[in-house]
């Protein structure tokens, strides 16, 4: 093909774009290396957070952060999961036509907020919401389970970020489970009837045959909930604890970067910390999004039978 | 004499689109009766009656009645799911579910019913259906296969041992060869020869050489009307319509 103006542009203004991402990586890991050289792999495996003028003293393990994004994710997407099935159903099989339009370009609008402003929500309307009416009364009844076990004394906890993840994230788990099963082929719903299935036992069968793009679904809302800063630092609690209890505050990965950044440049090692930490992230959710994508892709080709 | 399927002045709508026209038909028990006619007259749709699978679609509206064995079945007191257990239905596009073992396949209505009760019980019972649908053999040593590893025929069949196992007694097939290469075709009308001294079966079907190699009745619908009924030798050599007679000899449709 003859090269012409437009298409020299183009390719330009692609290269600059990956360009731009991969200096951006490359200034990642470089300037994570004095992190690894002086704590080696341990800054990921410790909880340890001493911030000192002197660096020899400085020392730095962000393991809290790191089970706190996995902690917060998955309890986001254990809601999720049962939300955007049902939301799924509703929409395909309930919804009268006008309503499910409006219903698909809500989600799709909750979906594209800028974070804040769940965020702020979260921080002065459900944390206060959660600990008065939910937390306080699992403690109060049932906190010989240990996971109830943490006072809930401000309301700033896993579980308080994990629900406004939630609630957050359903929209992008909903659209890709409600697209999947709105393209079941119409002959396996008159199967189902055919054989004698309540509506229930038939969406249930149907279900079954969309398992993989939940799965996706699930593995694309937990990679989405991993990755959000803003809302979750203004809910987690911000604090270097590493346990199961919900009520206890944490840390996320990215949390951490966002409230020790603004006095990183203080100390020596804590800047390149937080690079490392950076690169968790990036490593995390890269993984995640692969293994997302991967069983969409399979699920398509078995789906073309 | 008692029929095991009888339609009373039945009338279908989509909407506002009248498709079925007051249909009277009788279809005796055993055998196969072959619902044959051009695409569009409304085959698919009147089959979908039989076991009220037509509800599905929100803007069908039904008038008239339809009798299994002397039962109306649209009266208000009947469930359509227990209808639907008596009726086995095979359809157009082998549809086994992909995401269902071959064994699982053949055993999903019974769990769903209820209609064993034991582990043995059912794989009894899902082996009897298999070698009535004419597939253990091939099947037998990878029930645990998922149904992409087999031909559309071997689906269709599959299809077939999957209402089979609810033991119905009618079974509806629509249009059951549409998908399926020759050799796979002539295996199921070898398997609907076997299956219609025990079964009422009803084919739809849009081929009169198929409707003449293995129906006992035929009944020919033309655009939502019932044009002619009869044991399939009188309609093929005698037939009393012209339009029938037209559409036997291939000039129609």
């Amino acid at each position: 093909m003859r090269m012409d103006g437009f298409k020299a542009i183009a390719i330009v203004a692609v290269l600059v774009v990956f360009a731009v991402f991969a200096g951006m990586l490359v200034i990642y890991f470089t300037n994570a290396v004095p992190a690894f050289h002086r704590f080696g792999i341990d800054v990921y495996l410790k909880n340890i957070w001493n911030a000192a003028e002197e660096p020899s003293r400085e020392a730095y393990g962000i393991a809290a952060a790191i089970w706190g994004s996995f902690y917060t994710s998955l309890i986001a997407v254990l809601i999720v999961l049962p939300l955007s099935i049902s939301y799924s159903i509703f929409v395909v099989d309930y919804a009268p036509k006008r309503l499910k339009n409006v219903i698909i370009i809500l989600s799709d609008v909750m979906g594209g907020l800028p974070t804040i402003i769940y965020g702020i929500w979260g921080a002065f309307v459900l944390v206060p919401l959660l600990r008065d009416y939910v937390m306080q009364f699992l403690y109060d009844h049932l906190s010989f389970i240990p996971v109830f076990s943490y006072p809930p004394i401000t309301g700033y906890s896993y579980l308080s970020a994990g629900i406004l993840l939630a609630i957050m994230v359903t929209p992008f788990a909903s659209a890709i489970i409600r697209e999947a099963y709105e393209m079941i082929p119409y002959t396996y719903r008159e199967a189902a009837y055919a054989l004698g299935a309540t509506k229930y036992e038939a969406t249930k069968l149907l279900i079954g045959y969309i398992k993989p793009a939940i799965l996706s679904g699930f593995i694309l809302a937990f990679g989405r909930a991993i990755g959000e800063t803003v809302a979750v630092s203004l809910v987690i609690g911000n604090t270097f604890n590493l346990t199961w209890k919900l009520f206890a505050p944490g840390y996320t990965i990215s949390s951490l970067i966002a409230n020790q950044f603004g006095n990183a440049f203080i100390y020596e090692y804590m800047t390149p910390v937080l690079y490392a930490a950076g690169v968790a992230l990036f490593i995390i959710g890269l993984g995640i999004n692969i293994i997302g994508l991967r069983f969409i892709r399979r699920w398509e080709e078995n789906v073309k039978l | 004499m008692r029929f095991a399927i009888e339609t009373v002045n039945l009338h279908i709508y989509y909407g506002s689109n009248h498709v079925i026209k007051g249909v009277n038909l009788q279809i005796p028990e055993k055998g196969v009766f072959a619902l044959m006619g051009p695409s569009g007259c409304g085959k698919s749709t009147m089959l979908r009656t039989f076991n009220r699978l037509i509800e599905l679609n929100e803007e069908a509206r039904i008038e008239g009645e339809v009798k299994l064995f002397g039962k109306n079945i649209y009266s208000s007191d009947v469930d359509p799911i227990e209808v639907r257990k008596q009726v086995g239905m095979v359809f157009q596009y082998p549809n086994p579910f992909p995401h269902l073992t071959i064994y699982d396949n053949v055993a999903i209505g019974l769990k769903l019913n209820r209609l064993v009760s034991s582990k043995e019980e059912m794989d009894k019972r899902v082996e009897w259906a298999l070698k009535k649908a004419a597939l253990w053999d091939e099947v037998k040593d990878r029930l645990k296969d998922y149904p992409s590893s087999l031909s559309g025929g071997q689906r269709q069949r599959l299809v077939i041992a999957r209402a089979l196992a609810m033991k119905p007694k009618i079974l509806l097939m629509d249009e059951p060869t549409a998908n399926i290469d020759p050799v796979g075709t002539s295996k199921i009308e070898e398997l609907l020869f076997e299956l219609r001294k025990d079964y009422t079966i009803v084919l739809v079907t849009h081929s009169p050489a198929q409707a003449a190699r293995i129906s006992n009745y035929v009944g020919f619908l033309y655009s939502g009307e019932l044009i002619e009924v009869g044991p399939t030798r009188k309609v093929f050599e005698n037939p009393e319509h012209e339009l029938t007679e037209q559409y036997v000899t291939g000039v129609l449709g």
